[in-house]
């Protein structure tokens, strides 16, 4: 089958369909909730997150529950953990944050042990780790974009404080903001938003949607609310321009298999940020001294 | 784990035989030499532990004065047709047994490199099924152990593609004409025995064979689709058309996810009745297995369910495999589905 006949044939597979559309919500979600993990420092934590969704996934995939469920349950009550133990603060935050989520990883290794040893569900381990946006079964695609939705609409609405707080919360304070509020709200929105892109490209790539896009639009945008326009661009472009190339790469060796999705999102994302890396250098302005001064420790 | 069980014994017997045997080691193993000596008493421990282990209702102990010859099955469907060949003689250990498990995704435990490390006798698939296997062999070597590897066995290429050899009718008769021939070189005072139980087995694969034909002749070319190539050789053997892309049923096979391209073909199968039957494999599913048995459903299109390893309790080879010709004409005879035997 040449190229074209395939393209011809794109817009009425079902998959196609699905992948689009949940691929679409979760790359917008995380890019946009990207930027203020990027902009607060926390794109370690959203790793974080990432890995331990990895659990919730594989011991939903052992009880034979959808994954989404796994990945949202551990993820919110893992950024939750983050909150009270003050993981986000500073000082040590990397330290403990590492030792949870290597355990979390270890417990998913016995999840996804079990569900080999004591189901007949195969695919396991590739569907947790790496994601199959081409299986996702249609009918769980409203809860996808319901908890998409919400999570959208949060970081819009927070953005204005949140920004406020992540570059002066002093400021932030002394004007009325509840920033621990804030900050719950935000580590719950960016649990969910690990977990749409754990669903689209597999918990260990999902951060590749959370912070690539954000780091490239912070690098390439005038302000917060154009980075988050630019975040969103790239991260959805990324992933709709992925599922066409998944799709025609059937025609590829070896013949008939058709490559990875999530192999092209990610190396998607990471073009464009090599790009402005490439062709110009960064401009001294306030969002990217915040930026880089918050440390960002790339996964 | 199951141990393939003979026929049923009295306990005062056993209880005897366990008594004769530990005088029979302790006593009369001189003159094989003493480097044979620890092997053998090794075996006779195992022997009466197990047998204290099962109890009196069940196990497989011989009704002679002889430790039996310890046997492994990586599959359980190879496990039965050691049983039916060795008989009372061999005590056969299988070490693929649940059907509620995907054997592809198996791993090793220290129990199955004990239960292979103490056999003499090893009946392995080949084709990377059962790839653990040699290195548990290479890891208790033993120069009086015979292995037969079915790939090896049958002359096939490392390149098959399909590696569920047991389903190929001519296989199981080759296996159980090996597994005499080396029973004989371990145990030459039955050699007869097993050359008869070799006999009645391949005797009794003849209604299997007659049902094959039958199937044949009366529907040759039907369209069938797969979701893994599990019976893909039973399939060819009974002149069904399987229209389910290769790629599709490899990925499933090897747990990466199929592409569209192939899901949609699939699915355009089911849902235009191009096909008469859909053939799923109840021990490789995903969401997507289930999404197309859905599909069948909903389209009227009958579903065969069949198994990777022998189904127990209550099938031995012949039996399962006559269950699912028969399940499979059923479907295309009456759209009747069979989702478990």
């Amino acid at each position: 089958m040449g190229w074209l006949s395939l393209l011809a044939s794109l817009p009425s597979n079902e998959a196609v369909r699905t992948a689009v559309l949940v691929g679409g919500i979760a790359a917008a979600t995380s890019s946009a909730v990207g930027v203020f993990a990027v902009i607060r420092g926390q794109s370690f934590a959203g790793h974080a997150l990432a890995d331990l969704a990895a659990t919730g996934g594989s011991g939903a995939f052992l009880l034979g529950v959808n994954q989404f469920w796994g990945f949202v349950a551990v993820a919110v009550g893992a950024a939750g953990f983050m909150e009270a133990a003050g993981v986000e603060r500073r000082r040590g935050r990397d330290v403990a944050t590492g030792i949870v989520q290597g355990a979390g990883l270890g417990l998913a290794a016995l999840f996804l042990y079990l569900a080999a040893q004591t189901t007949t569900r195969t695919g396991a381990t590739f569907t947790v780790l790496f994601g199959s946006m081409f299986t996702i079964d249609p009918s769980g695609i409203p809860p996808l974009l319901g908890a998409g939705s919400v999570a959208l609409s949060t970081i819009l609405v927070l953005s204005r404080v949140l920004l406020l707080s992540a570059l002066s919360p002093e400021l932030a304070t002394v004007r009325g903001v509840p920033v621990r509020a804030v900050s719950i709200s935000y580590l719950i929105v960016l649990a969910m938003s690990v977990a749409l892109s754990a669903v689209a490209i597999g918990a260990v790539l999902s951060t590749a949607l959370l912070v690539g896009p954000a780091a490239t639009a912070l690098r390439v945008a005038r302000g917060p609310i154009q980075a988050m326009a630019a975040a969103v661009a790239i991260a959805v472009g990324a992933t709709w321009l992925g599922i066409v190339l998944a799709y025609v790469s059937y025609a590829w060796p070896p013949l008939g298999h058709g490559w990875p999705v999530s192999f092209f999102v990610v190396t998607l994302v990471v073009l464009p940020y090599a790009l402005t890396h490439m062709f110009r250098r960064p401009r001294p302005r306030a969002l990217s001294t915040a930026q880089s001064s918050a440390s960002v420790p790339q996964p | 784990m199951d141990r393939a069980a003979a026929g049923p014994l009295a306990c005062g017997r056993r209880m005897r035989m366990i008594i004769s045997l530990d005088m029979f080691h302790f006593s009369s193993w001189r003159p094989r030499g003493p480097d044979r000596c620890r092997p053998c008493l090794k075996l006779a421990t195992i022997v009466v532990t197990a047998t204290l282990a099962s109890g009196c209702s069940t196990g497989a102990t011989p009704l002679t004065s002889e430790a039996p010859l310890i046997a492994v099955g990586a599959e359980n469907e190879y496990a039965n047709v050691i049983q039916q060949v060795g008989g009372p003689y061999v005590h056969v250990v299988a070490i693929m047994s649940n059907p509620n498990t995907d054997p592809h995704t198996f791993e090793a435990s220290p129990t199955v490199a004990r239960e292979v490390g103490n056999a003499l006798l090893v009946v392995q698939n080949g084709l990377g099924y059962d790839t653990f296997m040699n290195r548990i062999e290479a890891a208790a070597p033993s120069s009086r152990r015979k292995v037969i590897d079915v790939r090896q066995l049958l002359g096939l290429p490392k390149t098959t593609a399909n590696p569920h050899l047991w389903y190929k009718p001519g296989v199981m008769p080759a296996v159980a004409a090996a597994i005499a021939r080396d029973l004989a070189i371990l145990e030459p005072a039955h050699a007869s025995a097993f050359d008869r139980n070799e006999h009645r087995f391949v005797v009794s694969l003849e209604p299997w064979d007659r049902a094959i034909l039958t199937f044949r002749a009366h529907y040759a070319g039907v369209p069938m689709a797969t979701t893994e190539p599990v019976a893909d050789y039973l399939l060819q053997a009974l002149g069904a058309k399987n229209l389910t892309p290769w790629s599709l049923q490899a990925d499933i096979m090897n747990g990466i996810d199929p592409s569209p391209e192939d899901v949609a073909t699939e699915r355009n199968l089911l849902a235009e009745h191009r096909v008469k039957v859909l053939v799923y494999n109840q021990q490789v599913t995903d969401r997507l297995t289930q999404s197309f048995i859905q599909l069948a459903e909903s389209h009227g299109v009958p579903v065969v369910g069949v198994y990777e390893t022998m189904p127990t309790p209550g099938y031995d080879y012949q039996s399962w495999m006559m269950a699912e010709v028969q399940a499979l004409q059923r479907a295309v005879e009456s759209g009747i589905s069979t989702m478990r035997l």
